[in-house]
C-alpha cells in the first residue's frame, strides 16, 4: 500500500521535472559567470543580456518575431471569431467538414505544411516576380496559418457556454443585430477572445517548423536565430535570449490567466 | 452569418491546401542535377525513397523513436495525470498551467535546457563526477538517448492534460466501489480507470506520435549529425540539395506513414485496453 503510494508520488514528481527542469536551466545558466558552461559557476551576472541584445542576429530576431507574432494575431483572430461565430449560428452546409478544414493547419504536421508554403511562394514569386519568401508578407500569411485553428477552437468552445437568451432578450427589446452582437455577443465572448491571442500569439512566436524555410537574409525570426546558433554552441549569451522568450510567455500566460481561467480552456 | 466564414476558409484553403496539392503535383516530376526539376508524371522518386537503404534506415529510426517516445510517455504521464485530475486543492488551476507552461516555451529552447544538463561539461555529468560515480564525462548529448529523452519532454505536457481532462471525468464512486469490494489500488487501476481512460489515451497517444514523427529541433540539436530523422531529411532536400520532386515525395511518405501508423495504431490500442 505505502510502497505503491510511494512509487505513484515518485513517478508525478520524475514526470514534473522532465517538463520544467530544461525551462528552469536554461533560466538559471542564462546567470552564469563565465561564457562556456560548467558547473558549478563562479558567480553569477546579468552581462550576458546585455550581450544578447547586442547581438545582431537575436535584436532584429526579436523584433521580427514580435511583429510577425502580433499582425498574424490582429488578423488571424477575426477571422477565426468570425468563422468560430459563423461555425456555430448559421446553417451552412457540411458544417463539419468545414470545421475540420479550418482545424486542418494544427493537424498538418508543420514540416509538410512548411515546405508546401515554401514551394507555393517559390511560384507565387514567379508569377508576380516579385519576393515572397523572407519578406513580412510571406511570414505573416504563413502564421496566419497557425492562429485560425487556435481562434476557432477556443472561440467555438466560448460559444457553447454563452446564453443565447440574453441575447434573444435583447433583440426584443428592440435592438438591431449589430447592436446585439456589438453590446452583448462580444463582451460575452471576450474571455475566449483573450485566450485565442494569447494563443495565436505564442505560437507565432515560438513557431520554427513552419517558418524554417521562409525566412531569408536579415529577417529570420527568434526561434530560427536561437536554432542556427545552437547548432553551433550553447552558451549564457543564447540562455539569456532564451531565458526573455520565457519570460514573455509566462507573462502573457499571467495576464491572460485573470480574464479567462486557462485551466478551463485547455 | 453563413459569409463570415469565407475569410477564414479561402485563408486555410490558399495557404494549407492549395500549397500541398501543388508539393503533390511536384512530388511526380523528374529531377536531374543541371536543370533541376523537369515537367514528368513519374513515381520514381517515391519509389527511390522506398527503395534507398539510407531512407529506409532514416524511416526505421523515425518510426522506432515515434513509437518509444510515445509508450514511454503515455507510462510517465499516467500518474502525474491522475494526480492533477483528482486534485482538490486550490492549487489545481496554477499546476495546470505550470503544465501548459513548458509547452507554450517552444522547442527551441527546451532543447538548450537539455543541452546543457547532457552535455560533456553539462549539469549531469559535473553531478556524477562531483559524487565520484565516474571519473570522466559520459557521453550523453548526441545519442539517441538525448533525443528521446528531450523528444519525451517536449510531448509529456500534451499527453498530461489529454489523459487529465478524460480521468476527471471518471466518477471517483466507481473507483471507491471497487476499492470497497477489495480490489488493491493496482487493480483498481487495471480494472477501472484504465479501460475508462481509454479515450483519453488513444486521443493522447495520436497526438504524440505524430509530433514525435514530425521533431525537428529535438532530433537536430540533442541528436548530432549521425543520427537521421524524416523531418530533418525533408528540409535537407529543400535547403541544401535543392530536390524538389524528391523532397516532397519524402514530405508526402511521411504524413502517410503517419496517418497510416496513427490509424491502425488507435484500433489496436482501443481494443486493447478496453478487453
Amino acid at each position: 500500500m505505502t510502497a505503491t503510494r510511494l512509487a505513484f508520488r515518485g513517478a508525478v514528481v520524475f514526470t514534473y521535472l522532465l517538463m520544467l527542469v530544461p525551462v528552469v536551466m536554461v533560466m538559471l545558466i542564462s546567470l552564469f559567470n563565465e561564457e562556456i558552461v560548467s558547473f558549478p559557476p563562479s558567480g553569477f551576472t546579468l552581462h550576458w543580456y546585455a550581450n544578447a541584445w547586442a547581438r545582431s542576429e537575436f535584436a532584429t530576431g526579436f523584433a521580427i518575431s514580435v511583429q510577425v507574432a502580433l499582425m498574424a494575431t490582429v488578423i488571424g483572430v477575426p477571422l477565426g471569431t468570425a468563422a468560430a461565430l459563423s461555425l456555430a449560428r448559421s446553417s451552412i452546409p457540411a458544417k463539419g467538414a468545414i470545421g475540420t478544414l479550418l482545424l486542418g493547419p494544427l493537424a498538418v504536421p508543420g514540416v509538410v505544411a512548411g515546405t508546401a508554403l515554401y514551394l507555393f511562394y517559390l511560384k507565387i514569386e514567379n508569377g508576380l516576380d516579385q519576393d515572397v519568401v523572407g519578406t513580412m508578407p510571406g511570414l505573416v500569411g504563413a502564421h496566419i496559418l497557425l492562429t485560425i485553428p487556435w481562434t476557432v477552437r477556443v472561440v467555438t468552445a466560448s460559444l457553447q457556454g454563452l446564453d443565447r437568451v440574453v441575447e434573444e432578450a435583447a433583440a426584443n427589446l428592440g435592438a438591431r443585430p449589430w447592436t446585439v452582437f456589438r453590446r452583448v455577443t462580444l463582451p460575452m465572448l471576450r474571455p475566449g477572445i483573450v485566450a485565442a491571442c494569447m494563443f495565436s500569439f505564442i505560437q507565432s512566436f515560438e513557431n520554427l517548423e513552419l517558418t524554417l524555410l521562409l525566412v531569408g537574409p536579415g529577417k529570420t525570426t527568434l526561434p530560427v536565430a536561437m536554432l542556427n546558433y545552437l547548432e553551433f554552441r550553447m552558451d549564457p549569451t543564447l540562455a539569456a535570449v532564451a531565458t526573455i522568450q520565457i519570460l514573455i510567455v509566462a507573462a502573457l500566460m499571467v495576464v491572460t490567466d485573470r480574464f479567462v481561467k486557462l485551466s478551463r480552456v485547455v | 452569418m453563413a459569409i463570415f466564414i469565407l475569410p477564414a476558409g479561402l485563408l486555410v484553403c490558399t495557404l494549407l491546401i492549395a500549397p500541398m496539392l501543388m508539393m503533390a503535383r511536384i512530388s511526380l516530376n523528374h529531377y536531374d542535377a543541371m536543370s533541376l526539376m523537369v515537367e514528368a508524371l513519374t513515381a520514381e522518386n517515391y519509389l527511390r525513397a522506398v527503395a534507398d537503404p539510407y531512407y529506409q534506415r532514416v524511416l526505421a529510426t523515425t518510426l522506432g523513436v515515434a513509437v518509444g517516445c510515445t509508450l514511454v510517455t503515455v507510462l510517465l504521464a499516467f500518474p502525474a495525470a491522475y494526480w492533477l485530475a483528482r486534485m482538490e486543492s486550490k492549487w489545481k488551476s496554477a499546476v495546470t498551467i505550470l503544465t501548459m507552461f513548458p509547452l507554450l516555451v517552444g522547442n527551441v529552447v527546451r532543447s538548450a535546457g537539455w543541452i546543457a544538463l547532457l552535455g560533456n561539461e553539462g549539469l549531469v555529468n559535473a553531478a556524477l563526477q562531483g559524487v565520484g560515480l565516474s571519473d570522466h564525462s559520459i557521453q550523453l548529448l548526441y545519442t539517441p538517448g538525448a533525443v528521446i529523452v528531450g523528444i519525451v519532454g517536449v510531448v509529456l505536457p500534451y499527453m498530461v492534460l489529454t489523459l487529465s481532462a478524460v480521468i476527471e471525468g471518471i466518477p471517483r464512486q466507481a473507483e471507491e466501489a471497487a476499492a470497497n469490494l477489495g480490489a488493491r489500488p493496482l487493480t483498481v487501476f487495471r480494472r477501472v480507470i484504465l479501460p475508462l481512460a481509454t479515450p483519453g489515451v488513444v486521443a493522447g497517444s495520436v497526438l504524440v506520435f505524430i509530433l514525435c514523427m514530425n521533431a525537428y529541433a529535438t532530433p537536430v540539436l540533442l541528436g548530432g549529425p549521425q543520427f537521421q530523422m524524416m523531418a530533418p531529411a525533408v528540409y535537407d532536400q529543400f535547403s541544401r540539395v535543392s530536390n524538389w520532386p524528391f523532397g516532397a515525395s519524402l514530405a508526402f511518405i511521411l504524413l502517410a506513414v503517419t496517418i497510416l501508423m496513427t490509424v491502425v495504431g488507435s484500433s489496436i490500442l482501443g481494443r486493447k485496453l478496453r478487453a
